[in-house]
C-alpha cells in the first residue's frame, strides 16, 4: 500500500516540478522516499543516488521566481528574531480544533467556518478509480497540505480539476486550498487599506523580470490605491493578485505604503 | 451668534466626469475628491469580488471588466428604452441593458437590474460624500446641472438621482447656463453667446441670449458622440499600430494591454495640451505568444503627430458648431462671448480652431472642465442667499402644447417660460359631427407631432353634434411652482370638462423610489459596518501576531522570565477570545478581543530573560 502511494507521491511531485514548484516537488519525493524507503525514483530524484534525473529542466518561465515557493514560511511572522527558532516556520491547516499560539491560525479559523462540506474523513480518491492521475494528484494535494505546502497543492489540484472538472471533493479540497492560501498571502500583505507605492524608478523597472500580468499590477500602484482596491482593479482572481503583490513586496519593488 | 449655515454644493453629473463645487468665503471653489482629484469619473463598476467601485477605481478597471462597469449612464437616464438615443447608445455599450416596465431603461449589474438614476445616484453619492469629507459635516442640498436640451422626464430622473443620493436638489440648472454663470456674464453681457462644451464623450454647442441676468437658451445642438475619448483612442490606435509593427502583436487582443494603452493615452493627450512632446512607457506590456521575456513599449508622442492622428475631429466639432449656429440663424459676429467648456478645450489645436471660426478669442478659464459645476455652486449659494441678480428662474426647459389636425403641434407654453404659469387656448372640432376629441399632451420644439415627447393624453366626450369648427373647445395649461402640469379640456356649450395632472417621470414610480432610497440607506450602514469590521480585524491580526510572538519568547524563556503564571493564562485566553470573535460579524466582540490583547502585550514584554520581569 505504501509503495502504491509513494508512486503516486512521486507522479504528483513530477507534476510539480513541471509547473515550477520545485520546493513542493521536493517534499513530495521526500515524503514517498519516507512511505517507501525502496522507492528509486523519488531517491534519483532528490538526488540522493549521486544525480538528478533526465530530462528534468521544465523550460519554466523564470519570470515569477518565488512564487511558487513555501507560500506558509512567506505568511509567518515577517521579522524573524533568534529567539523565533521554535516557532513553526508555516501555518498548520486548521483541522479539528486548530493549534493555538499562532496567530495565522486565527486568519485560518475564518476559514475552518467555510469548509464547502468537506467530511471529517475526507478521502481524497473517494469515487476515482485506484491508480487513476487524478487521485494520484489529489494524495500528492494531501500529502503537500499536510506538509503546508498551500501553494503545492493548489497547483496539483487546479490540474486534478482540469482533468476531473465535475469532482466535488477536488473542488471542494481545492476552494478551500486557496482560500488559505489568499489568507497567508493577505497576512504577508498586511493591511489590506495600505496604499503602497512603488520602490524603483523607471528606468530600473525595465530590468526586472516580471510578466505581463506582473507589469499590469505593478502599473496600478500609484501610492493612491490601496491593496484592497488592486485586487478589485487587477481584473484577475484574488489568489493571483495576491501572489503577484506578494512576490511585488518581496523583491522589494513596492513599499507597502500607508 | 448664528448657527453655521448648512453647505450647499453645485455638482457637474458629466457623461464621462463629474466634479463638485462650493462657495467658500465668497469665491465658488471646487472641492477635490478624496483621492485628490478634481474629477471623478462618471463610472461605476462591481468588481469580480463583488465589492462596489465608484469613480477612478470603477474606471481603471473598465476594459478588463466590461461587463460590470457603467459608464455614460447619462446618455440614458429619464430616456425611454425604445427610444432612438437609447438604441442608439446600445450599440456602444460594454454592459446589458434591459427595458424595465415602463419601456424605461434598467442596467444589469452584478445580476441586479438597476434604474439609470440608481447608477447615477451612486456617483452623486461619491461626491456627496467628497464634500461631507471637505466640510466636515454631512451636505444634503445640491443645486445639479444637465445640458440644455434635457426634457422633463431626463431632469426629474436626474432629481430622483439625487433623492436617492441623499440630496435635496433645490434646482436643475443648464450647464451652459451654469457655465455663463461662473464667467459672472449674467452681470457683465447682454446679448447672444456661445458655449462649446467638448466633455469626454459628448459635444454640446449651445447659443444662449441673457438679458438682464435672464439667461435663455436659443439653440442647442451638437454631437452626443464625440469627445476627448475620440481622440484618446486614436492615439491608442498610434501606439497599438506602432507595437505591431515592431513586434508583429495585436496588444487589442489583451484586456489588460488595452486598459494600460487606454490609461496612457489619456495621459499623454492631457500632458501635450501644456508640453509639445511627452514619453509614452509601458513596461511588460505582453509576454510573447511563445513565451519568454515581456516586452515593453517605448514611445515618443508629439503635439503635432497628436493633431496629425485628430485632424478630423477638429474638422468635425468646427462643422457641428456651425451647423448649430446656423439653424438658429446665428453669426459668429452676432456673439458677445464665445466660452469654451470641458477638458478638451485646453488643447491648443482646439482653442485655434475655435478662434479662426469665430475670429475672436474664446474665454477659457484656467480650469474649463470646472466651470459647469462652479457656476452650479454659484447658484446654490444665490438661491440660499436670495441674490437676485444671480438667482437663475425656474423656467420650461422646452415648449409645450396640444397635437392638433395634420399631426402638427400648437404649443400653449413656450420653452423658457417662468413657473408658475398657466395659458389658454380656443380649439374647434376638425370633423363634421366630432362626438369626441382627444387631447394629447407634448413636450418639444418639433412643427410634428411625434418628434415631439408625449406627456399624456386624454378624451373629452359628449360634444354637441355640430359641423366642423363650429364647438369649441377651450384648453388650459397650468403649471405649478413644482414644475407638475395640470391640462384641462372643456366643452364652451355644455360645460363639459376633462383634466389630466402630468408629472415629469424619471420612469420609476414612487414606491420603487422609496425602496431603492431604503435599498441605498440599508447598504451605507451595512458598507460602513464591513468597513468597521474589516479595519478591526486588522487590527485583530496585528496584535494577535505581536501575542503570540511575545508568548512563543517567554515560554522560552527560564521561568518564564520571572512573570506570574496568570500573566501567561491570561494572555492564551485572550487569543482563545481573538480567535472566537474573527470568527463572528460583530465589531464590539472584535473591540472587547482587541482590547484583551492589548491589555496582554505590555505584560509579556516586561519579562526579562533571566526570570526577573525586564523593563
Amino acid at each position: 500500500m505504501n509503495a502504491l502511494r509513494a508512486k503516486a507521491l512521486v507522479e504528483a511531485g513530477l507534476l510539480l516540478r513541471l509547473s515550477g514548484d520545485m520546493a513542493g516537488a521536493e517534499k513530495l519525493f521526500a515524503r514517498a522516499l519516507e512511505l517507501d524507503p525502496g522507492n528509486a525514483r523519488a531517491r534519483r530524484l532528490l538526488g540522493r543516488d549521486g544525480g538528478p534525473e533526465q530530462g528534468a529542466d521544465t523550460g519554466w518561465n523564470l519570470a515569477a521566481p518565488d512564487l511558487e515557493a513555501d507560500w506558509g514560511a512567506w505568511a509567518g511572522p515577517s521579522a524573524p528574531g533568534p529567539v523565533e527558532a521554535p516557532l513553526r516556520e508555516s501555518v498548520s491547516l486548521p483541522e479539528g480544533t486548530g493549534m493555538p499560539g499562532d496567530a495565522l491560525d486565527l486568519i485560518a479559523e475564518a476559514h475552518r467556518t467555510q469548509e464547502f462540506g468537506l467530511p471529517d474523513t475526507f478521502t481524497p480518491a473517494g469515487g476515482l478509480p485506484e491508480g487513476s492521475e487524478v487521485e494520484s494528484l489529489l494524495r500528492g494535494a494531501e500529502d503537500l497540505l499536510a506538509l503546508d505546502d498551500h501553494s503545492g497543492a493548489v497547483e496539483l489540484l487546479r490540474r486534478a480539476q482540469s482533468l476531473a472538472p465535475e469532482n466535488p471533493r477536488v473542488e471542494a479540497l481545492r476552494d478551500r486550498s486557496e482560500r488559505i492560501l489568499v489568507s497567508m498571502l493577505e497576512a504577508r500583505l498586511g493591511d489590506l487599506n495600505r496604499m503602497p507605492r512603488v520602490r524603483l524608478q523607471p528606468d530600473d523597472i525595465i530590468w526586472l523580470n516580471l510578466d505581463h500580468r506582473a507589469g499590469f499590477v505593478l502599473a496600478q500602484i500609484d501610492g493612491a490605491v490601496s491593496f484592497d482596491d488592486l485586487f478589485a482593479l487587477s481584473g484577475m482572481s484574488r489568489l493571483d493578485t495576491a501572489r503577484i503583490l506578494a512576490q511585488l513586496l518581496d523583491e522589494g519593488i513596492i513599499a507597502p505604503g500607508e | 451668534m448664528a448657527a453655521e449655515s448648512e453647505p450647499l454644493i453645485g455638482i457637474d453629473l458629466g457623461t464621462t466626469n463629474s466634479l463638485v463645487a462650493t462657495v467658500q468665503d465668497g469665491q465658488p471653489i471646487i472641492i477635490k475628491n478624496r483621492t485628490g482629484q478634481p474629477l471623478t469619473p462618471s463610472v461605476v463598476a462591481v468588481s469580480k469580488n463583488g465589492k462596489r467601485l465608484v469613480g477612478g477605481i470603477a474606471k481603471r478597471q473598465a476594459i478588463t471588466n466590461p461587463q460590470e462597469t457603467v459608464s455614460a449612464a447619462k446618455r440614458l437616464i429619464g430616456r425611454k428604452f425604445s427610444s432612438h438615443p437609447v438604441q442608439d447608445a446600445l450599440r456602444a455599450l460594454t454592459y446589458q441593458v434591459v427595458c424595465g416596465q415602463h419601456d424605461d431603461v434598467r442596467v444589469r449589474l452584478a445580476g441586479r437590474d438597476l434604474a439609470v438614476p440608481e447608477v447615477s445616484a451612486m456617483i452623486l453619492a461619491e461626491l456627496k460624500a467628497d464634500a461631507e469629507a471637505h466640510f466636515g459635516r454631512p451636505v444634503t442640498q445640491a443645486v445639479i446641472t444637465v445640458p440644455a436640451y434635457f426634457n422633463d422626464g431626463q431632469r426629474q430622473a436626474t432629481k430622483d438621482a439625487g433623492r436617492i443620493a441623499g440630496l435635496e436638489v433645490l434646482r436643475i440648472i443648464n450647464e451652459p447656463t451654469a457655465a455663463a454663470l461662473a464667467y459672472g456674464f449674467g452681470r457683465t453681457v447682454n446679448g447672444k453667446i456661445a458655449v462649446l462644451d467638448l466633455g469626454g464623450g459628448t459635444f454640446d454647442v449651445s447659443v444662449l441670449e441673457i438679458n438682464n441676468g435672464i439667461f435663455d437658451v436659443v439653440a442647442t445642438g451638437g454631437d452626443t458622440f464625440l469627445g476627448g475619448e475620440d481622440w484618446d483612442h486614436r492615439i491608442m490606435e498610434w501606439m497599438v499600430f506602432g507595437f505591431a509593427k515592431e513586434h508583429g502583436i495585436d496588444l487589442r487582443k489583451d484586456r489588460m494591454a488595452l486598459q494600460r494603452l487606454k490609461d496612457a493615452a489619456e495621459k499623454a493627450k492631457v500632458e501635450l495640451s501644456s508640453v509639445k512632446e511627452t514619453q509614452v512607457h509601458l513596461p511588460f506590456i505582453c509576454t510573447p505568444p511563445g513565451g519568454g521575456a515581456a516586452l515593453h513599449l517605448q514611445s515618443t508622442l508629439t503635439r503635432e503627430k497628436l493633431e496629425d492622428l485628430t485632424a478630423d475631429l477638429g474638422e468635425r466639432l468646427v462643422g457641428i458648431t456651425s451647423e448649430v449656429l446656423g439653424e438658429a440663424k446665428v453669426r459668429p459676429s452676432d456673439l458677445k462671448e464665445v466660452i469654451l467648456v470641458g477638458g478638451m478645450s485646453r488643447m491648443p489645436r482646439i482653442v485655434e480652431q475655435v478662434r479662426q471660426y469665430f475670429r475672436r478669442e474664446p474665454c477659457k478659464g484656467v480650469h474649463a472642465e470646472e466651470v459647469v459645476a462652479l457656476g452650479a455652486a454659484i447658484q446654490a449659494h444665490a438661491l440660499v442667499g436670495q441674490q437676485s441678480e444671480l438667482l437663475l428662474l425656474d423656467v420650461t426647459p422646452q415648449s409645450m402644447g396640444v397635437a392638433i389636425a395634420g399631426g402638427y403641434v400648437r404649443r400653449l407654453i413656450p420653452r423658457n417660460t417662468t413657473v408658475p404659469t398657466s395659458a389658454t387656448e380656443v380649439f374647434a372640432t376638425s370633423k363634421d359631427f366630432q362626438r369626441t376629441v382627444k387631447i394629447m399632451v407634448l413636450q418639444g420644439e418639433h412643427e410634428l407631432a411625434h418628434h415631439n415627447e408625449l406627456l399624456g393624453e386624454f378624451l373629452l366626450t359628449g360634444l354637441r353634434e355640430a359641423p366642423r369648427g363650429q364647438v369649441e373647445i377651450e384648453v388650459t395649461f397650468d403649471i405649478n411652482a413644482e414644475g407638475i402640469v395640470s391640462v384641462s379640456a372643456r366643452d364652451r356649450d355644455t360645460g363639459l370638462r376633462q383634466s389630466i395632472t402630468v408629472t415629469a417621470s424619471s420612469g420609476l414610480t414612487e414606491d420603487e423610489l422609496r425602496r431603492i432610497m431604503d435599498e441605498q440607506r440599508d447598504w451605507m450602514v451595512a458598507a460602513r459596518n464591513t468597513e468597521e469590521l474589516k479595519s478591526k480585524r486588522v487590527e485583530l491580526d496585528t496584535l494577535a501576531r505581536d501575542l503570540v510572538d511575545a508568548l512563543s519568547r517567554v515560554r522560552l524563556m527560564p521561568g518564564a522570565g520571572g512573570l506570574p503564571p496568570d500573566v501567561v493564562a491570561r494572555a492564551e485566553a485572550a487569543l482563545d477570545q481573538a480567535r472566537q470573535a474573527r470568527g463572528v460579524e460583530d465589531v464590539g466582540a472584535l473591540t472587547r478581543a482587541c482590547e484583551a490583547l492589548a491589555q496582554s502585550l505590555p505584560l509579556l514584554r516586561s519579562a526579562g530573560p533571566r526570570g526577573t520581569p525586564g523593563r
